[in-house]
């Protein structure tokens, strides 16, 4: 009985950084596109591209590198169009992000059923994917009793995952590039006066972000073993991004808490019956508690969040203060 | 002298913004190693003008030479690569960066990373300009004086060899002004060419070696300052006296209307506007209102109507005590306040919809039931077409689309039409030509017949002379004197204007800008001076 | 030739059309391509979507009957949303002020569909629907006023709240579910078609449902509030511009508040028209209207005369793509997604034509010699 609840709690904690690594992506890149001042509500039709097309290509050439590139291509495409939308074209951003969701969803499906239609790649066909998608084990780390197997022991992507993050952290904070990027995103009119290049800025960095998006989206499809069905792969974790994005103040480190947190309730909706099993005293309850209000925990958690952070002044948030505005140097 | 090319000559530059022509072929030249002062009334277009030098505009038309040598500057970053600096007037400074990062995103060639010794190289490079600055203090923390050294620094740091400065003493103090002048003679002796807008006539004569003079957008002439006086600065700046044959009727003058006592505002930034300022306006009398740009005028129209709070002192309008109403109530005691900002539609017009629903803006309350009523609108909109000739499609066309001078007959239009008994009009004639502008003014004194109090806040100081009756001077939020317009002169009023001579006490019997017939209670006096013993300085 | 972009100070309408309409027509093309590549005549495929299969069958008024239960839920969000998009709202809450509306509704329908006579079920039906849209709304609108708080990013979050909340209800078994079928074990949503539904008016085979009906009626009704109320004035003033509705004495905060109130409440019954309709829950059941609800809007400018022809246009769009899948099974019903998608695009980048001018430099000027 005693191994039994280690491996229930052991595979607990491996199920938070499995099904929620995508968040991380999806967070880690709206927070580098939010810092350049756009406010980008396309996330979920962006992942849903780079899902499927990095899937797709990933598997006839049978090399999950191809895919992870090719999802971010995809995703720094749409991040290009929206830029060219927004920047170039000063079209409003909320619009261009809605109709991005609709499209990015709707090539999705185009794509998929219609491949589905003559010969769906399946993953388990394509060795390399499946391989690369296996659980490597950190040595050293992953030998930890209880958090060794469940944190350091897991698939390449969400290595990758985590140093992307911690990169973007890096890049944000201590590094120049980082720094001219918050200056747009706080005060273009700034940026623009000392001779950064506002435009060049906002389109490299909608395009980066946009690009780690779609390799979150990748992930997914992987993490649904290719399956195509009528309900997106991404199902609804796009939006939850967004959410987490506000929740973490804008900083890729803290993203990978939030990640976890976020992930901590969405595991227990998964996997909180099989804990309340092997812990009948302590976690009996939880078996009871509804799945969907640890579904909609990650947004009644950033709405209270949204409102505490308006209450109190601007001090320490981490809100650009021109997300949403379009720059337009002549503007009297 | 050697035949050294100008550090900058602009040649030829137009600029217009839409219908409104800011700068109209303006020619500049800068020499090498000289202290260059541009002076200019508010809107003679010294901003715009320089903002196509630092790249922020295009012009429409001209050249602009640099060294001899004609460029194209099509961004700030191009002015920067140029060697041209500017220190703007509003700050273009990131609030919640420290002040060397706000230095170090326009540093070239620093590397990718950020490493601490960048506070230890901005304090340096600080001290050896001579400011003292905390390079690790956020700039949303900083006061006012120490961002603009943070700006002057920055573009010293970039390496400018031709630097602007838009209007910086206007938040120094007299130590730091002294200082920022001995910074820039120290540049000048570097070899730096400085270029520096100001309407301080005290200024220009210390510390300029010429003068750049516009007006109205036109360039009018340079000077070398050794060779003028601050009375001939002037005169170019505001014209030769124009006879604009304007009427002032005379009427018999009434108890006073609107009293103002001992009145301080506060401005959004959180700086004195208006500074313990006294005056009274009568019934059938034009009191005009003269300053320079951002003297207050502004804070004091809208503290007036009810729009903005004021710090301490008293209103008093007919006896009542008008401080901390709503504006609606301000409206129905018959104060209606009109401001033409310069860019026409900000206040007090809709400009998006048409000119009746604009008419109908301040009384729309009033018609029965759930509806608007637009028959009325539309024929007080008739009304204000025909008596001030408004050109206009119809009367459901945009404001928006209106030109320039109809937009502010239609606003002043239906201000009068809702029949007050004090009008606080500003710029009612701004950018209007010479007919539509006496259309003004004859409304005006038919108002003034009616008995109805005016305060006039204007640009033009010919026509204030010929249409108010007295004239009161703003500077910086502080009253220079009142004057009777029919026995001042147009110099007079400039020197006051720059704050060069203060009239406020001229006469001794009674303290300036207190009626002797005055509506305010003892009772209210005492309370007011009551609360100044506690108030803070 | 150097080249740089100006603001334009206004625009003709007949220039804005022309722009507009060469943008969908160019969409229309792309997606033609695409077609072609498919191997599909696209000729084809657009003649049977814009006529939803209408023409040459014989039930071609069960077709016109589905279509209209698209256009309803639709022509009504949009016009509510456009009333908070006035005001500079960004309500972007439609999904789930739509859910909380048919969840209210569908709530009167079982409690009092068989107690009261129909007729007094489905006006009471309405006003759940508008009354918990509109205070879900409400609630956003009264964080902003009085804490700033972003709208767009709040009711983003409450619609997923909203979602989810919908979902339990649809998936717990428990004795006090009515909203399920009791018969089932498995949970599913159980219909209450039977006591309570919207009638129709027979026309022929044709029955028009009276909701389309009170729709037009709704959509005049905002046309004459927005255009000849007080109200209607106020909302126009605020939207244009906050200073001077300030200046004039209306009170802001109250306005905005009142507004986004209605524009929720608008929400609710389109919620509780669908619901009445469909006669039963669905967590399906809004249909994307609050997502293409804010395109609509935007797409019409907010006027609420031109939403009803762009949500008809659109809800063509949208059904007829899944009565041409049926025939061209090449081509998936998803391909309305797309092609409203770079619609859309296509229309923001005409729009910037409609703001902007690009305009070439001039070099060299009078040369006067001063200086």
């Amino acid at each position: 009985m005693e191994m039994d609840k280690l491996g229930v709690v052991t595979s607990f904690v491996h199920n938070i950084v499995v099904y929620n690594i995508p968040l991380l992506y999806g967070t880690v890149g709206e927070i580098v596109v939010e810092k350049s001042g756009s406010l980008n509500l396309g996330v979920e039709g962006i992942m849903a591209v780079g899902a499927i097309f990095g899937y797709i290509i990933g598997c006839y050439t049978n090399s999950l590198a191809v895919g992870i590139l090719t999802a971010f291509a995809a995703g720094a495409l749409c991040g290009l169009l929206f830029a060219a939308l927004t920047v170039s074209l000063q079209a409003n951003q909320n619009i261009t992000g809605l109709t991005l969701t609709t499209f990015g969803l709707g090539v999705y499906f185009f794509v998929g059923n219609g491949l589905k239609a003559v010969s769906w790649p399946a993953m388990n066909d394509y060795p390399n994917i499946k391989n690369g998608f296996a659980d490597l084990g950190i040595p050293g780390l992953s030998q930890i009793p209880l958090l060794g197997k469940g944190l350091f022991s897991h698939n390449l992507l969400v290595y990758l995952g985590v140093i992307i993050a911690l990169c973007m952290w890096w890049y944000l904070n201590r590094t120049r590039p980082g720094l001219c990027l918050r200056a747009v995103g706080e005060n273009p009119g700034a940026a623009d006066s000392v001779g950064i290049n506002v435009k060049r800025y906002k389109y490299l960095h909608i395009m980066l972000g946009c690009g780690i998006m779609g390799i979150g989206g990748y992930y997914m499809g992987l993490n649904m073993s290719g399956s195509f069905s009528s309900s997106c792969w991404i199902n609804g974790y796009g939006w939850i991004a967004v959410a987490l994005v506000i929740f973490a103040n804008w900083n890729p480190a803290l993203a990978i808490l939030g990640t976890f947190i976020f992930g901590f309730f969405n595991t227990l909706r998964v996997s909180g019956s099989s804990l309340a099993a092997a812990f009948p005293e302590p976690l009996g309850w939880l078996a009871s508690v509804p799945t969907q209000l640890y579904q909609a925990l990650p947004f009644l958690i950033t709405a209270i969040v949204l409102v505490a952070t308006s209450v109190r002044k601007r001090e320490g948030s981490g809100l650009p203060a021109s997300l949403g505005l379009n720059y337009f140097r002549e503007e009297r | 002298m050697a035949e050294q090319p100008y550090a900058i000559e602009m040649r030829g530059i137009t600029k217009t913004f839409g219908s409104v022509t800011a700068n109209e072929d303006v020619n500049l030249t800068l020499r090498q190693g000289e202290i260059l002062a541009l002076l200019g009334e508010n809107g003679s277009g010294k901003t715009t003008l320089m903002n196509m030098l630092s790249g922020i505009y295009k012009p429409d038309r001209g050249e602009i030479l640099v060294n001899g040598v004609p460029v194209s500057i099509d961004s700030p970053a191009d002015a920067k690569k140029l060697g041209i600096g500017m220190v703007h007037q509003h700050f273009k400074l990131v609030d919640v960066f420290s002040a060397a990062d706000n230095i170090w995103i326009g540093r070239e060639k620093a590397g990718i990373t950020l490493g601490r010794s960048r506070y230890d190289e901005i304090r340096e490079i600080t001290q050896r300009f001579g400011f003292d600055l905390d390079p690790r203090k956020k700039v949303q923390n900083m006061a006012v004086s120490e961002k603009q050294t943070l700006e002057i620094v920055k573009v010293l740091y970039y390496g400018a060899k031709v630097i602007i400065l838009d209007e910086p003493t206007a938040v120094l103090t007299v130590q730091e002004i002294q200082k920022l002048f001995d910074v820039l003679r120290r540049m000048r002796a570097e070899g730096h060419s400085i270029i520096i807008i100001t309407h301080k006539l005290n200024e220009v004569m210390e510390l300029s070696d010429r003068v750049a003079i516009l007006r109205k957008g036109e360039y009018i002439t340079t000077v070398n300052t050794a060779e003028t006086n601050e009375q001939a600065l002037t005169e170019w700046m505001v014209g030769r006296k124009v006879d604009l044959n304007i009427d002032r009727p005379v009427v018999e003058r009434t108890r006073p209307l609107l009293e103002i006592r001992d009145l301080t505002i506060k401005n959004d930034e959180g700086a004195v506007a208006i500074d313990h300022v006294n005056f009274y306006i009568r019934g059938g009398e034009i009191l005009g209102v003269a300053g320079i740009a951002g003297c207050g005028q502004k804070e004091l129209c809208e503290a007036i109507a009810g729009l903005r709070p004021i710090q301490s002192g008293l209103m008093i309008h007919k006896g009542d005590n008008i401080v901390g109403l709503a504006p609606k109530a301000i409206l129905e005691k018959g104060i209606s306040m009109s401001f033409i900002p310069e860019d026409r539609l900000g206040m007090g017009l809709a400009p998006s919809l048409s000119i009746t629903d604009n008419m109908i803006l301040k009384n729309y309350g009033e018609a029965k039931g759930i509806f608007v009523d637009r028959k009325l609108g539309r024929a007080d909109a008739e009304h204000v077409i025909q008596d001030l000739e408004v050109v206009t499609p119809s009367t459901e066309t945009p404001v928006r689309r209106l030109s320039g001078g109809n937009v502010q007959k239609v606003l002043l239009g239906r201000e009068i039409k809702a029949g007050p008994n004090v009008i606080v009009t500003a710029y009612p004639v701004r950018g209007l030509d010479i007919n539509s502008s006496h259309a003004i003014y004859n409304i005006l004194n038919q108002q003034k017949k009616d008995g109805v109090g005016i305060l006039f806040v204007g640009e033009d100081l010919d026509v204030m002379m010929d249409l108010c009756d007295k004239i009161m001077v703003l500077c910086h939020g502080k009253v220079m004197g009142v004057v009777h317009a029919h026995k001042t002169t147009k110099e007079e009023l400039g020197l006051m204007m720059t704050g060069a001579l203060n009239l406020s006490n001229k006469y001794e019997d009674k303290p300036a800008g207190y009626a002797r017939d005055t509506n305010i209670s003892p009772e209210e006096l005492k309370e007011l001076h009551g609360s100044e013993e506690g108030e803070e300085e | 030739m150097r080249f740089h972009v100006v603001k334009r100070d206004n625009c003709p309408l007949w220039k804005k059309l022309c722009l507009y309409l060469a943008a969908v027509a160019a969409a229309l093309v792309l997606g033609g391509l695409v077609l072609l590549a498919l191997g599909v005549d696209p000729l084809a495929y657009y003649g049977r979507m814009f006529t939803m299969g209408m023409v040459g069958n014989k039930i071609a008024y069960k077709t016109f009957e589905n279509y209209l239960k698209v256009f309803v839920p639709l022509a009504l969000t949009s016009v509510a949303l456009s009333l908070a998009f006035k005001m500079r709202f960004w309500n972007i809450g439609g999904e789930g002020q739509f859910i909380m509306g048919a969840i209210a509704a569908a709530t009167v329908a079982f409690q009092a569909g068989p107690v009261l006579p129909q007729t007094v079920t489905l006006i009471l039906m309405c006003l759940a629907g508008m009354a918990a849209a509109g205070l879900y709304g409400a609630l956003v609108a009264v964080l902003k006023v009085k804490f700033g708080t972003n709208e767009t990013l709040m009711t983003l979050m409450l619609n997923y709240v909203a979602l989810y909340f919908l979902a339990f209800l649809g998936e717990t078994k428990a004795p006090w579910n009515f909203y399920l079928d009791p018969a089932s074990v498995r949970p599913i949503f159980v219909s209450f078609a039977k006591t309570v539904s919207f009638p129709k008016i027979p026309m022929g085979r044709f029955g028009l449902n009276v909701c389309v009906i009170l729709t037009f009626l709704i959509g005049a009704l905002v046309f004459v509030y927005l255009r000849y109320t007080k109200q209607g004035y106020e909302i126009a003033v605020v939207g244009d511009s906050a200073g001077t509705a300030h200046y004039a004495g209306m009170k802001v905060n109250t306005i905005v508040l009142r507004t986004v109130f209605l524009s929720a409440c608008l929400i609710g019954l389109a919620a509780a028209f669908k619901v009445g309709t469909a006669g039963i829950l669905s967590t399906a059941i809004t249909d994307d209207v609050g997502w293409t609800g804010i395109i609509v809007a935007w797409l019409s400018q907010m006027n609420t005369a031109v939403i009803f022809l762009v949500s008809a246009l659109i809800g063509m769009l949208r059904y007829g793509s899944t009565v041409a899948a049926a025939t061209f099974s090449r081509v998936d019903s998803s391909f309305a997604n797309m092609l409203q998608g770079a619609i859309l695009f296509l229309v923001l980048s005409a729009d910037f034509y409609t703001r902007f001018r690009i305009v070439p430099v001039q070099k060299g000027g009078k040369d006067n010699g001063n200086g």
